[in-house]
């Protein structure tokens, strides 16, 4: 909903059950966004926020529900640890060992060991990077716009629009497109997976 | 067929809509007729990239300009280079959205809708009503516009009529010849 991004887009399905609405704000806040513990050393945490907020991830009343739209944005917060910083505290952690330990060299088990005990301490001090996406579902029309085109953010779009609202989506492409219309009208399906690329300059 | 499967057999589909949408809107008016929600123009106008796979590998170019001087992007496709995502402008009535088209999945990449009118401070809901409005708005002015080229390309026509028209537009890039407005389709 904010500046210009771009969107990737989706069909649900458009009968919904009756009972649908009932009880949603409970289904989504089950799978809302929840911050990284500063003690912990996760590196990452998705959930849905609300789309005009999002530090607001309570979910206590229906502000995700304006009529015919459900709206959440997916928060994903991560922690990275700068390559180099990571680079110069191993080089740091291997010298003080290597000074401790009267040797010459480490083997490399030895060094990876460094490295992830370097990584786990350093995870802790970073300041997690926070990204959202927002998502507009027009539950009329089973329409999906989910505000972004990376691969690996969508599909953990979709798995989690799955297990939330319980639905499969259905990712939009030409060819889906293409059904859709021919459907509409009436045509068979034979007409376009016959189809092959035409080829434009073979009367030169 | 899995989802995956349709989408790289048949991605030569979203391919040949931009190449069709370029040339209906520079050889032709651009204009689109969305029923009961009016015309659409729409024109390509900005960076177009496009893409050739042969046995050197696979080639790109990107082209950035304005639609009627994109020369070299209009010289790449008389070397049967494809397009592969275009800067697509939208119109309808007052209203105007910027968008990059892929041709893989169609989607949508920096996308700009027109002004929003509502300022949010009274009525944020207002806004996102607004800016849902024009997204779904744009939405369906493309997919019409889809099934337009989908209605046609499923046709008899599209061999016998608008692949010679594309190829003679095609042709006249590559030459530096300008095309004039309703020119190809005189040639059908």
């Amino acid at each position: 909903m904010h500046g210009s991004a771009g969107f990737t887009r989706y069909m649900a399905e458009k009968t919904l059950p009756h009972d649908f609405k009932e009880g949603l704000s409970e289904t989504i806040a089950r799978y809302a966004f929840r911050d990284l513990d500063e003690k912990s050393i996760d590196e990452r945490s998705a959930g849905w926020v609300n789309i005009m907020d999002m530090f607001d991830n309570r979910f206590a009343g229906i502000e995700f529900l304006k009529e015919p739209y459900i709206a959440v944005s997916l928060r994903i917060d991560e922690r990275r640890i700068p390559p180099t910083a990571l680079k110069q505290y191993c080089r740091e952690a291997e010298e003080t060992i290597r000074e401790e330990e009267h040797l010459e060299f480490l083997p490399k088990s030895r060094r990876a060991d460094i490295k992830e005990g370097v990584r786990l301490r350093l995870l802790k001090r970073a300041i997690p990077v926070a990204r959202t996406y927002d998502m507009i579902w027009n539950t009329v029309t089973g329409l999906v716009v989910f505000g972004c085109t990376g691969a690996k953010v969508c599909d953990e779009f979709i798995s989690r629009f799955f297990h939330t609202f319980n639905l499969q989506l259905q990712p939009i492409c030409p060819y889906t497109l293409a059904e859709r219309y021919v459907a509409q009208e009436g045509n068979s399906l034979n007409l376009l997976d016959g189809l092959t690329p035409t080829r434009f300059l073979e009367d030169r | 067929m899995q989802i995956l499967d349709r989408v790289r057999k048949t991605e030569f589909l979203g391919r040949e809509f931009l190449l069709w949408l370029w040339y209906k809107s520079e050889a032709e008016d651009g204009i689109f007729d969305l029923g009961d929600k009016g015309k659409a123009e729409v024109w390509l106008d900005g960076k177009i990239t496009l893409q050739s796979e042969n046995e050197r590998g696979v080639e790109t170019i990107t082209c950035t300009g304005e639609a009627l001087n994109m020369k070299e992007a209009r010289f790449a496709l008389a070397e049967e280079k494809e397009i592969r995502q275009a800067t697509v402008k939208l119109g309808i009535g007052d209203n105007q959205w910027s968008f990059v088209l892929d041709s893989t999945w169609l989607n949508f990449r920096s996308f700009k809708t027109p002004m929003v009118v509502n300022d949010g401070k009274e009525d944020p809901d207002g806004v996102f009503y607004e800016k849902t409005f024009l997204i779904e708005e744009a939405i369906a002015a493309m997919d019409q516009i889809y099934s337009s080229f989908i209605g046609r390309r499923i046709s008899p026509e599209w061999m016998t009529e608008e692949r010679r028209a594309i190829s003679r537009w095609i042709q006249e890039g590559a030459t530096g010849g300008a095309a004039q407005p309703g020119s190809a389709e005189g040639e059908t």
